[in-house]
């Protein structure tokens, strides 16, 4: 009787310590996620969307559309038989060369002898990508990739 | 830059470069960073084409970082505001924070009123998942008075009917309707975070039709793909102050409507 009811209570601890566990495991993994956006955002702030070497970074997206993750680029002026998307585990390799050369001046009203020919950009993945489920549209100058979980 | 007259509300400085008269009936755009930047990209083009005048600027110590905007090396605010003929403009890229917000809300009320602005027009962007693959964008409105329900008449707009809308102009239209001022929300359907001058060419279509006034997209359509990598680190910062406001509640349904 006695034995029976302590193992009533520890069945009891035992299921309170496994949702504290699960709980803070969440409250983790949260944090965790906030403070490495947060990181990027700060390394973003000092990182211009350009360099002298003539490459621009373009602007992307990632979106979790449930059943796959959808990223956007936005590349206008780029000549999009040229842009060329690799993957390795996590990351996204795009490049793609403009249609003609911009210089510094036209886009930012500055002087400036830098002209802009390339779009570079390495982008971190939430999930190791396998190449078959990956589909790549194209349309107006901004590319979709869809990555299916 | 010569100054005509600065007064101080707040934390807020309002400098006029010149004194200011408008025609009737007399509309304001508002146009601040958000969504696709449809409504900066709006703006911008509409300065451009209505030739519109620099005559005032507003500033903040407190709510701007210490930023000086040049201008065919002129100095200007941040907040930059043109007119002509029955138009005035307010303008800025610059995002700022929701405290900053509600009391730059306040004094555009009492600076609209002394202008004796009738209509005030807020073009901005609807995000939509979908925006990749739109071809035809649909624009919606919001009236915050029966007057200013009239000017969408006869023009090709949707009434935005149940959702939530959350960022800038939530807040000035909420303060506008407190304020019984006469303020149209225009919401172009567009990308949230890439600059849509597709979006904004459709907004200008709009607002063209509602005040009567030809203004032509086709130069603006021609040089969108340039707009577009001008305008990305505009978008960048925008996309911060967005997230803070919490942008992405725009997506959620509402339980009761």
């Amino acid at each position: 009787m006695i034995d029976e009811e302590f193992e009533r209570i520890f069945k009891r601890i035992r299921e309170v310590e496994k949702r504290i566990r699960e709980y803070m495991e969440d409250e983790i993994r949260k944090t965790m996620r906030s403070i490495r956006e947060e990181l990027a955002f700060a390394e973003g702030l000092f990182r211009p969307m350009w360099n002298h070497e003539g490459h621009l970074r373009p602007l992307f997206s990632i979106n979790d559309r449930g059943s796959y993750y959808e990223i956007l680029i936005d590349l206008p002026k780029a000549d999009e038989k040229t842009i060329d998307v690799r993957f390795q585990g996590n990351l996204m390799f795009l490049r793609a060369k403009l249609k003609e050369e911009i210089a510094f001046s036209d886009i930012s009203g500055k002087g400036g002898e830098t002209k802009f020919y390339e779009y570079r950009e390495v982008i971190e993945l939430p999930i190791v990508v396998d190449p078959n489920k990956v589909r790549i549209d194209i349309r107006k100058g901004i590319i979709r990739v869809l990555i299916y979980k | 830059m010569e100054i005509y007259r600065e007064e101080w509300i707040g934390d807020f400085v309002l400098i006029e470069y010149k004194p200011i008269q408008l025609q009737r009936p007399s509309y304001a755009i508002i146009s601040l960073p958000d969504t696709g930047l449809v409504s900066v990209i709006s703006a911008t083009h509409i300065l451009k084409s209505l030739k519109l005048e620099e005559v005032a600027g507003i500033d903040s110590y407190t709510y701007f970082p210490p930023v000086a905007v040049i201008s065919n090396k002129i100095l200007r605010s941040p907040i930059r505001i043109f007119t002509g003929n029955n138009l005035l403009v307010i303008y800025t890229e610059f995002m700022l924070p929701t405290p900053g917000l509600i009391q730059l809300a306040k004094i555009l009320i009492d600076y609209l009123e002394r202008k004796g602005v009738e209509y005030i027009l807020l073009p901005s962007g609807l995000p939509v998942q979908n925006r990749f693959e739109l071809e035809q964008l649909r624009t919606y409105y919001l009236a915050t008075s029966p007057k200013a329900l009239e000017l969408v008449k006869n023009v090709e707009v949707i009434p935005f009917e149940n959702g939530l809308l959350a960022g800038p102009y939530a807040l000035l239209l909420k303060e506008f309707s407190r304020a019984k001022l006469n303020a149209l929300l225009l919401l172009t359907e567009s990308f949230l975070e890439f600059p849509d001058p597709e979006a904004a060419a459709r907004s200008i279509d709009m607002i063209s039709r509602i005040m009567g006034v030809a203004i032509d997209v086709k130069e603006l359509i021609e040089q969108a793909e340039l707009i577009r990598i001008r305008a990305r680190d505009v978008m960048k910062n925008t996309l911060r102050g967005l997230a803070q406001m919490r942008k992405d509640m725009e997506y959620t349904v509402p339980l009761h409507t």
